[in-house]
């Protein structure tokens, strides 16, 4: 069903970017130029049809995110975004080489044609996207100013790249091919809106409030919020939320984080435990009971649903806080299937949800291994890294048969998969979710 | 892994865009 879905939407995709060229081909045309030419224009036009569905993947569409998982959705619209600029960035350079008379600068700059500058002003703009986003902490931008110099250079790159087609007119002579290219770049940016404006607008009429906060073990915080004025939604235990503190929705200052509460809630109150990572999150603490904050979800494919003989939940520091979602769940709806639990922490005084995790041993089939990076003297369980052993010495064979649920940092995510391969779990039977795809 | 399946999908994306726009010059120097 994952690969079914998943393949659907990959076609849409290339759908999206390759009918709007071919859709040059239709009608009255302009006479060819040479094969290399050709291509050159091919791929500009891909490429910027490409960059204007970018804004299709981060705009939070849960039929879109629920197949892949909107890690996962976010790591593709990075890897497809640098082969988008690839391919705008050899259109020019094939230009170049192909057309060095049209790179000629006339006497005076007022004389270059604006199909031209918007060229420039694109390409410039998608460098600078790129730039930021693969460095953005070696360059020391916060997060908030470059998210949102994010989507202005994207808006910018987006229609500036459309103002040079538009302005070099070759292909879109024909009024129709025009008015095409330009709805689609209308449709890109009302992408963009619908997240920015109209969510917002959603948003400010659903709002929430704090109604408790609580220090948790690892230097973490538990925000516990009532819908206010609202029946609040409904959410799937291992999902996430967008939240905003401080803050109107309108501005650019969602966090993601996910729900820590049990799904089975029947007040509409959600809870999100948060550690101080040194960033925004080192004024949570700090919040008051009653602070008005606002949530966007549920969102998330990381959410158990499929039977199986056994959940096996592997934690990382924080990657907690969906599972403690999952086991309090289950709990809740009293449900008899084992769970075990392997969760890694730096040492014991550190394990968030420490105590409440033995309370719930009670309630359901819960096991819970702790794997300790610096353990106390004395300690006799697990240490180090989860590994394949670990695996080995607590998960009863066949290993294939569980469903595995794994957050954590993303060292530790790529030694669990790798480990699982080891193992031969198929793809299918684990969930992952790295916590820090923003 | 699933973003080891992401990133075959965004090259193999890569690929057949070049591969159509390849068709697409092909296509006006042929006519």
């Amino acid at each position: 069903m994952f690969a079914v879905r998943t393949v659907v939407w990959a076609a849409l995709y290339l759908f999206f970017v390759l009918a709007p060229l071919f859709a040059l081909l239709a009608g009255r045309l302009p006479p060819a130029r040479d094969f290399w030419t050709e291509f050159s224009v091919a791929i500009g036009y891909s490429g910027l049809a490409m960059m204007g569905l970018q804004f299709g993947l981060t705009a939070r569409f849960r039929y879109v995110t629920e197949p892949w998982g909107e890690d996962v959705l976010y790591h593709f619209h990075r890897q497809i975004s640098l082969i988008a600029v690839g391919l705008v960035v050899v259109h020019a350079v094939i230009m170049l080489a192909a057309r060095p008379d049209l790179f000629v600068l006339p006497g005076s700059l007022g004389d270059v044609p604006w199909g031209a500058v918007f060229a420039f002003v694109a390409l410039f703009s998608l460098i600078a996207l790129v730039v930021t986003a693969l460095w953005r902490a070696e360059l020391g931008i916060r997060y908030e100013t470059w998210h949102l110099a994010h989507i202005v250079l994207a808006v910018v790159a987006v229609t500036g790249g459309l103002l040079h087609m538009v302005g070099w007119a070759f292909y879109l002579t024909d009024p129709w091919k025009r008015a095409l290219w330009i709805a689609l770049t209308i449709f890109w940016i009302g992408l963009l809106l619908y997240v920015r404006v109209v969510k917002p607008v959603f948003m400010l009429r659903r709002p929430y409030r704090v109604a408790e906060v609580r220090k948790e073990r690892g230097d973490s915080t538990t925000l516990v919020m009532e819908p206010d004025g609202h029946p609040g939604f409904r959410f799937r235990p291992g999902q996430f939320g967008w939240l905003t503190v401080w803050a109107s929705p309108f501005k650019i200052t969602g966090h993601p984080f996910s729900f820590c509460s049990s799904a089975e809630a029947a007040d509409g109150c959600v809870a999100m435990t948060i550690r101080n990572l040194g960033d925004f999150t080192n004024a949570i603490p700090k919040v008051q009971v009653g602070q008005r904050v606002y949530l966007d979800g549920p969102y998330g494919a990381f959410t158990i649903g499929n039977p199986a003989d056994m959940h096996v939940l592997i934690a990382g520091g924080i990657g907690i806080t969906p599972m403690m979602s999952m086991i309090r769940t289950l709990a809740d709806r009293g449900d008899g299937r084992p769970v075990t639990l392997l969760y890694g922490s730096r040492d014991w005084e550190s394990i968030t949800f420490r105590e409440e995790l033995e309370a719930l041993k009670a309630r359901l089939s819960l096991t819970v291994v702790h794997v300790l990076a610096d353990p106390p003297a004395g300690w006799t369980g697990e240490q180090g890294r989860i590994t394949a052993e670990v695996f080995r010495r607590h998960l009863a064979p066949p290993h294939a048969d569980h469903e595995y649920f794994i957050c954590g940092p993303g060292v530790m995510m790529d030694a669990i998969e790798k480990a699982l391969g080891e193992l031969h779990v198929p793809m299918a039977k684990y969930h992952s979710e790295r916590y820090s795809f923003v | 892994m699933r973003r080891l399946f992401a990133n075959r999908v965004a090259y193999a994306t890569g690929a057949i865009v070049i591969l159509m726009a390849v068709l697409f010059a092909l296509s006006r120097v042929a006519s």
